[in-house]
């Protein structure tokens, strides 16, 4: 089955909720007063963060998110991984999805690497029979080897990278949603990390990717979507596109 | 694999879509319950590694539960046994359970109510069914709960009273307990999530219900007011596991109670779920 990626006026609003906006007192009070305050605690402001997107994302396609911040790259990606649901109009995605949006999300302190490896795999939804042969492979490429049984807090802020990255990096998965690249670690880990990094995108049937660097995006993508203010201000193919298609 | 994210009002599902809302991060606001309670290994494990984080270093562990409960228990059951001129093999079980199921669930009502505004950053980073948060941290307070409760039947067995074959009831009693943990963090998590102001109203009446309860004190001193306590659901969710274990007569009525408010919970659960399921990560 292709993976596929499609949205039609796809929208997003924050509202912001302050507290005189957010409580039961008004809504109270409105009861009470018969609608005298009504009419503007029911009107919340609110962040327009996507506004009217279509496209169609097909297989093999890899897209490149670029523009300003605050221009809504993150949003648009969070609402691909399904954290956000569209608030007006409609998004279907076919395939399944894995996102790197924050590597080290989850990592527990003081729990020790290899609880942070189970508990990161649970939460990904994966079986806890796979994660157990899982284990040892994530183990492995980390190099971390006995530190994995301490505490994730005695670690140096690039072990804990390493482990962050083998965990995020360990998922199959047709569409792969990312925030910039990652890269990690001494030269060496970092070789070893972009290799892992370029077969997990190969393998992919789809990749989105938000990035400020245009060498990165002319490297590895073939379209690439300029956004800006929550709007689609371009969307063209990458000129001279590298061999990355999958 | 294919999922459309509607707003409600274009829902177009094709059967293939039914099918595949049901898996883990394909899930929407209809089978969130469904698919977050079926997932029991996730919310099992991250409601272990909870108390295994609390108690990490310490040589008791989680068995700090049981001393705790048998300190508070024997001091309080001591004291209002006097004061309230109570036999204390009597008294002391009576309250020592009602004691240990109303820190069940009030810690489900109180920690429910903010389970997702605690769980906001993994909400705004991974999806999963909400209920595995409601879940986690249900699951941790009932683990608390099976520390905290031999403790009584071991003081009970130390004043010569045996349980009865009526004690197996107790079984079905801490699965509905379970359940009525899930729904009331459910319910409360979504509520307090959008209306923060909702949260110390919570903690207030939770306060006060403890004094409305029949935990300190038994229902025959309520004479002919006994209805304070028949009106009471938190009275006959405590009853239904107090009873078997102090060998008190069992009410159906305590047992048909909590049955009920767990399928009138349930649905009110699945009814805010439905419609609220998508907004919480924006409420966060």
């Amino acid at each position: 089955m292709n993976a596929h990626i499609s949205a039609r006026d796809l929208s997003v609003e924050f509202p912001i909720y302050d507290n005189s906006h957010r409580s039961l007192k008004k809504k109270v009070l409105n009861l009470t007063t018969g609608g005298r305050i009504g009419s503007d605690t029911a009107k919340h402001p609110i962040v327009k963060a996507l506004d009217d997107l279509n496209f169609e994302f097909g297989h093999g396609e890899r897209i490149g998110l670029v523009g300003h911040n605050g221009s809504g790259k993150t949003t648009l990606l969070r609402v691909l991984s399904g954290v956000y649901a569209p608030v007006r109009g409609q998004l279907s995605v076919r395939g399944k999805i894995a996102s790197l949006l924050d590597v080290s999300m989850g990592l527990d302190p003081d729990a020790t690497g290899f609880e942070n490896i189970y508990l990161r795999g649970i939460m990904d939804g994966i079986r806890p029979s796979l994660i157990r042969s899982k284990i040892d492979e994530i183990a492995d490429f980390t190099g971390l080897g006995e530190y994995l049984n301490l505490p994730v807090r005695t670690y140096s802020s690039g072990m804990m990278l390493r482990l962050a990255f083998a965990i995020s990096t360990s998922v199959e998965a047709d569409i792969l949603i990312m925030d910039e690249w990652l890269s990690v670690g001494d030269a060496e880990f970092s070789a070893k990390a972009a290799a892992r990094l370029d077969t997990l995108i190969g393998n992919a049937a789809i990749l989105v990717i938000a990035s400020h660097d245009p060498a990165l995006i002319e490297r590895i993508c073939t379209r690439k979507i300029h956004l800006k203010h929550g709007r689609m201000l371009s969307d063209e193919p990458v000129v001279a596109p590298t061999g990355n298609s999958a | 694999m294919t999922f459309t994210m509607n707003t409600p009002a274009t829902v177009t599902e094709t059967p293939a879509t039914t099918h595949s809302s049901r898996s883990w991060d394909r899930h929407d606001g209809g089978s969130d319950i469904a698919v977050g309670l079926a997932a029991w290994h996730v919310w099992a494990a991250l409601g272990w590694h909870d108390i295994r984080q609390r108690y990490r270093r310490s040589v008791l562990g989680p068995f700090w539960f049981t001393l705790s409960t048998l300190i508070m228990v024997g001091v309080l059951g001591v004291l209002y046994s006097t004061l309230l001129g109570q036999e204390i093999t009597d008294y002391l079980p009576y309250l020592g359970v009602g004691l240990v199921v109303w820190q069940y669930l009030s810690a489900c009502v109180n920690e429910g109510s903010t389970s997702f505004i605690g769980a906001g950053y993994l909400i705004k980073q991974i999806r999963m069914p909400l209920t595995v948060h409601v879940s986690r941290i249900v699951w941790r307070n009932f683990v608390i709960l099976l520390h905290s409760l031999p403790v009584i039947v071991v003081l009970l067995i130390a004043f010569g009273r045996y349980p009865g074959p009526e004690f197996l009831l107790v079984f079905p009693a801490l699965l509905l307990l379970l359940l009525n943990g899930v729904w009331i963090g459910l319910v409360l998590g979504i509520i307090c999530t959008r209306y923060r102001d909702v949260l110390p109203i919570v903690t207030n009446v939770l306060q006060i219900a403890f004094f409305f309860t029949p935990i300190m004190w038994t229902t025959d001193l309520l004479k002919d007011r006994a209805w304070v306590a028949e009106l009471n659901p938190l009275h006959h969710m405590i009853e239904i596991v107090r009873a078997p274990v102090i060998g008190h007569p069992i009410h159906l009525q305590s047992w048909i109670w909590s049955a009920s408010v767990v399928v009138v919970g349930f649905l009110a659960a699945q009814y805010l779920m439905r419609r609220c399921r998508n907004r919480v990560p924006y409420w966060l």
